[in-house]
């Protein structure tokens, strides 16, 4: 029962209204709290922000950096509220979490141009490692009245092979873009939601360093692919969808232009067909 | 998150409710259906059904009635809300919520001292709706109280295209109140588009709209036509500001989010940005 209860759980999040996650999910979690852990896991929320009060720097909250109530900081590697026995990447891995948050930093820099960026690591049963990278960036572009925020949320699985000279990666990403518009002349406007693509591939490792190489390339690429389809799909399908509820231009008007056209095609077809007879071969 | 607590029945019965009031334009059903595997008791289902007449009539949502679509809506409940009339048709029916379907459809009676106002808007707003909307489906209510002429235009026209992962609808509500005589009346207007993109996410429009003014009516041929006219332009303008709204943040606030490229104009060489850390990292020692 709780395979379909989860199947439907997640259907549901997916139809109902974006802008509503946090309390959708609370009460769906209330509804069926057998399915709290799997829900967290899978459900994709708007990111939080928490400070590390040592080195006052922000960091990103999410599913993998929590310990029961708590959240561990990238930077102090401490749980905040302090827990005990919190679950703490191996020095190994912790390690290379520190390169991947200053790589990330950098990257999220040149893109970005701002925002906050952290990145968790963990070992994993298999003796893989997995990872999750976070961006978030808000901004209203000088304008009060038009509001914008992005979440990304990349997960990374990392699987050495080869006695340690290859790796495999799977990647699933989701990117959330909310906007807000408060003009009075459109009432109260907000496009918001995300989309989630997956790539999985394999590169050559020479040390932990190449991870960060190849993980960079693999999350570049998948950013700015799903940019591509987010500006497709928020600013043209769906507002061709919203135009093709009411139309702008007059339908009347519009199917006799769509007749004359077509008129004018087939007779401009006719003449061709006629001249290319006539023409002596 | 630890030694959570079970909610009370009556907790349990108002999620379902909240769930299924922001089912999506079209998607009414699948919702319903995810909510009650989740419920896992068909008698809280029951209990929360109630909520199905308020999702209908606050989606307009449309029925066919011998053929023709009808709408189910609020000011069309009759018969202590069991029953729904349509005016244009002038016929009642009786309406199933889960299955989309109507039934013992009579024809009904009119109220003459409101007709001739009702009439001719239906008739000045066919003309418009025929205009502009490619799949319109209309209703206007009106009532006599004391003088005073009571009308209400609900409308809505919708695409729904689930194999293909999206559904949008637009919805108005028009209340126009004016003396019997002519003179001044009232016009509010509530406007709501929302569009649902659920290809691999989720992405929703949600935007609405109120209006509120006054216009002149004289006679009932005359002041239709004033009324249509009003509709018309404040539909076209909000309409003209969602198009507006998109290319403005298109080209301004989601550019303003993440750039394209790198100011280089070139992807990251990540051996350089990586040993530029390493490097910095020797030199701190």
């Amino acid at each position: 029962m709780n395979g379909q209860q989860l199947d439907c759980a997640l259907d549901l999040m997916r139809r109902l209204p974006p802008q509503e996650i946090e309390k959708n999910l609370s009460d769906l979690i209330d509804l069926v709290p057998d399915l709290c852990e799997d829900l967290l896991a899978s459900v994709d929320q708007p990111l939080k922000i928490a400070k590390d009060r040592k080195s006052n720097k922000d960091y990103l909250l999410c599913d993998y950096n929590r310990d029961g109530d708590s959240y561990r900081s990238p930077w102090s590697n401490e749980y905040d509220p302090p827990i005990e026995d919190g679950s703490i990447p191996s020095d190994k891995i912790r390690k290379f979490e520190q390169e991947a948050n200053f790589a990330f930093d950098l990257y999220r820099e040149q893109y970005f141009e701002g925002g906050i960026s952290s990145c968790y690591f963990w070992d994993q049963d298999n003796g893989g490692f997995a990872g999750a990278i976070l961006i978030k960036k808000t901004g209203d572009s000088g304008n009060k009245m038009f509001k914008g925020s992005w979440d990304s949320i990349h997960v990374v699985e990392i699987q050495e092979k080869g006695a340690g000279r290859n790796a495999h990666y799977k990647l699933i990403s989701t990117v959330m873009l909310w906007l807000h518009n408060s003009r009075p002349e459109s009432g109260s406007f907000d496009l918001g939601g995300s989309l989630s693509r997956q790539a999985e591939k394999d590169a050559p490792v020479t040390d932990m360093s190449s991870h960060i190489v190849n993980i960079g390339q693999m999350i570049e690429k998948m950013e700015n692919n799903i940019r591509g389809t987010l500006d497709t799909i928020y600013f043209g399908k769906t507002a061709t969808i919203m135009n093709e509820t009411r139309s702008l231009v007059d339908l009347k008007g519009r199917a006799k232009m769509d007749q004359i056209n077509k008129q004018m095609a087939d007779a401009l077809t006719a003449r061709q067909q006629a001249q290319s007879k006539a023409t002596p071969q | 998150m630890s030694g959570l607590d079970e909610i009370s029945e009556e907790e349990r019965v108002r999620i379902a409710s909240d769930f299924i009031m922001a089912a999506p334009p079209g998607e009414f059903k699948e919702v319903v259906n995810d909510v009650r595997i989740l419920l896992g008791d068909d008698r809280l289902l029951t209990r929360a059904s109630s909520v199905f007449y308020d999702y209908a009539t606050e989606q307009f949502t449309s029925v066919k009635v011998d053929g023709v679509d009808c709408l189910v809506t609020k000011p069309g409940s009759v018969d202590n809300a069991k029953r729904f009339v349509d005016p244009t048709t002038n016929k009642v029916f009786t309406y199933n919520f889960l299955k989309n379907e109507a039934s013992e459809v009579e024809d009904a009676e009119r109220d003459m001292s409101v007709e001739t106002w009702r009439e001719a808007v239906q008739s000045a707003l066919k003309a418009y709706l025929d205009e502009v909307y490619p799949a319109h489906v209309s209703a206007v209510y009106a009532t006599m109280n004391k003088d005073n002429v009571d009308l209400t235009i609900c409308l809505e026209d919708h695409k729904y295209n689930p194999s293909n992962f999206w559904n949008g609808k637009w919805k108005s509500k028009w209340d126009v109140s004016f003396p019997t005589a002519g003179g001044f009346g009232k016009v509010t207007g509530a406007m709501r588009v929302q569009v649902h993109y659920y290809e691999d996410g989720n992405v929703q429009l949600l935007t609405s709209k109120q209006v509120d003014d006054s216009i002149q009516l004289s006679s009932p041929v005359e002041g239709a036509a004033n009324i249509v006219e009003f509709i018309k332009a404040a539909e076209t303008a909000y309409q003209l500001a969602i198009n507006e709204n998109y290319s403005t943040m298109s080209n301004t606030t989601f550019k303003a989010l993440r750039r394209n490229l790198p100011i280089t104009h070139a992807l990251i060489d990540w051996h350089k940005l990586h040993s530029f850390h390493v490097g910095k990292d020797i030199m701190n020692r």
